[in-house]
């Protein structure tokens, strides 16, 4: 585990400094900071409400960039470090593959994390300032929402790098997932429960199935839950357990998602040899 | 290797393949402690996968010890005894000198104390601070030298270090190789200086198409292989050169077809298949 916490603190260094790091800390707080003003300013003194509007804009904005950042960067890692020749360097060192792995995984997770946190961090100051009525624990869990999805998405992003050749090839893979997650899977299955009437657990599978959808879902929840927001799959599950209940089994399914990535890119780049 | 003396590098029945290419035949060998061992071999004979291997980097076939560890049941156990300098340079371009050195030190367990150290040992004391993208090749693979002297492993494993270096780098280079040597370090070399064996290696390993063709010291080798080489390099062509050999009244049968290698000559002549030594045309 040490060695894990050397190479995530070179990780969290090295990304730390990259333009696309930058790039995404800048867009994502000018974003957040423009999302809550505007929020602000078109809603008036509408108290909560506002502040419900102007954190569930910022999700949205979440659950598009800070995947494919994660994935992206994720992707670079080992396929970068193979491409650079700098991989069998540094497994010519005493240290574990997963060692390496979790490293890299922890130390990405760290850098985004930053980056995404500050984002939030002067969003959450400017709706302190503009909203009436602002909810500092909903808006924390917000921000742990995104934090897991980041944490799934550099898993993800890990396993395409472990698998490809090339960082090309593993950036195409991991922009691939991030364009399913983001905006075919539900209109992919939409349309297979419209073809095959899906039956009720069959839509709670095809929810668990992508986390992005999960981490939307469950932010909604908790936030307000609005049968017409939550889409199909999330009033499904709304409706069967309460939101108690889906909020117990869509953290425990985002937990996995947040695990089984990384498992399995661990695996991979042990068996890969 | 002496009699009595235990080996510090062990290989034991070493098989690679890389799908059906079999790159590596059943090798078996062993370095003493304080031996330096020379592996030669042509472009592709196995010198590179075979220190892979010794690495535990990718997976192979036999058994391979280091100080008596396993490299494949306790491969990080075995490596911290390694200290490895990579055929081309392998340390990331925006670090700085220091930060490479103080990095790999905390991996390999050693004092942050000891980059400084060898920095100065391997005169890039003025390039502390430098980014390694602005290093010249020759300051690389010394600062590689740098790094696998960090953790002061038993065995150090160095693959074709000076492939890529011009002739003064790699004279310093191979000026810190015999310092190192004189120090009584195991060190198990990979490269096509044949003109240095002298002073470098104390036993060589000629490796042909992954199998060892020889295995011997490197006065053995020199009394195999020096008596009679001519090596030639010729503007015109090998026919050329054989007919101007006869206009001379020189036996030209062992004249060989341009593009032989010393590897090629040194392994046809270590095999002992020549009453009389082949002389090489290039």
């Amino acid at each position: 585990m040490k060695t894990a916490g050397i190479v995530a603190r070179k990780e969290l260094r090295q990304v730390v400094g990259s333009s696309w790091l930058l790039l995404y800390a800048a867009l994502f707080t000018a974003l957040a900071l423009a999302l809550s003003y505007l929020g602000a300013r078109n809603l008036g003194n509408l108290g909560f409400e506002n502040f419900s509007r102007t954190t569930a804009s910022l999700l949205n904005l979440c659950l598009l960039l800070a995947p494919l950042v994660a994935l992206s960067l994720a992707a670079d890692s080992i396929a970068g470090e193979r491409e650079r020749g700098t991989l069998a360097y540094l497994l010519s060192q005493p240290l574990d593959r997963w060692e390496l792995l979790l490293g890299k995984f922890a130390g990405l997770l760290a850098a985004i994390g930053l980056a995404t946190v500050a984002g939030f961090g002067v969003a959450g100051i400017a709706i302190a300032l503009f909203a009436s009525t602002m909810d500092a624990g909903t808006y924390a869990l917000f921000l742990a929402l995104v934090l897991a999805l980041v944490a799934v998405m550099t898993g993800l992003g890990l396993v395409a790098s472990v698998v490809s050749r090339t960082r090309v090839q593993a950036l195409g893979l991991a922009v691939l997932v991030w364009f399913v997650a983001v905006f075919v899977f539900d209109l992919l299955l939409i349309g297979t429960v419209s073809a095959t009437s899906l039956g009720g657990g069959g839509l709670l599978l095809a929810l668990l199935l992508n986390p992005v959808e999960i981490v939307r879902v469950l932010a909604i929840i908790q936030l307000e839950p609005d049968l017409q927001i939550l889409g199909p799959f999330g009033s499904y599950l709304l409706e069967r357990t309460g939101a108690t209940g889906a909020s117990v089994i869509l953290g425990a399914a985002l937990a996995a998602w947040v695990a089984a990535p990384v498992a399995a890119a661990a695996w991979l780049f042990e068996s890969k040899g | 290797m002496d009699e009595g003396v235990e080996p510090v590098l062990r290989v034991e029945h070493l098989g690679k393949a890389f799908g059906r290419a079999r790159v590596l035949h059943d090798l078996s060998f062993e370095v003493a402690r304080g031996e330096v061992l020379a592996l030669l071999g042509a472009n592709g004979a196995g010198k590179t996968t075979t220190l892979t291997c010794i690495l535990g980097i990718v997976p192979f076939e036999g058994t391979v010890t280091v100080g008596g560890v396993s490299v494949r049941r306790e491969g990080k156990r075995a490596r911290r005894q390694i200290g490895y300098v990579p055929q081309t340079p392998a340390l990331r371009d925006g670090d700085t000198c220091h930060e490479a050195l103080r990095f790999l030190a905390e991996l390999k367990g050693a004092v942050a104390a000891r980059a400084d150290e060898l920095l100065a040992r391997v005169d890039l004391v003025a390039q502390r601070d430098q980014r390694i993208g602005s290093l010249s090749g020759g300051m690389r693979q010394r600062l590689a030298l740098a790094a696998a002297l960090l953790a002061d492993p038993p065995v150090l494993l160095l693959d074709e270090p000076t492939t890529s270096l011009d002739a003064a780098s790699r004279r310093e280079f191979y000026a810190l190789v015999r310092q190192l040597r004189g120090e009584g370090r195991t060190i198990v070399l990979s490269t096509h200086a044949v003109d240095q064996l002298d002073a470098l290696a104390d036993r060589a390993l000629i490796l042909h198409e992954g199998r060892v063709a020889f295995d011997g010291t490197v006065a053995e080798l020199g009394a195999r292989t020096q008596r009679r080489r001519y090596v030639v390099s010729v503007n015109g062509t090998a026919a050329a050169f054989r007919q101007a050999l006869r206009d001379a009244g020189i036996d030209a049968a062992h004249v060989r077809e341009d593009g032989l290698r010393w590897e090629d000559i040194l392994t046809e002549a270590a095999a002992g298949g020549h009453e009389q030594p082949p002389e090489g045309a290039r």
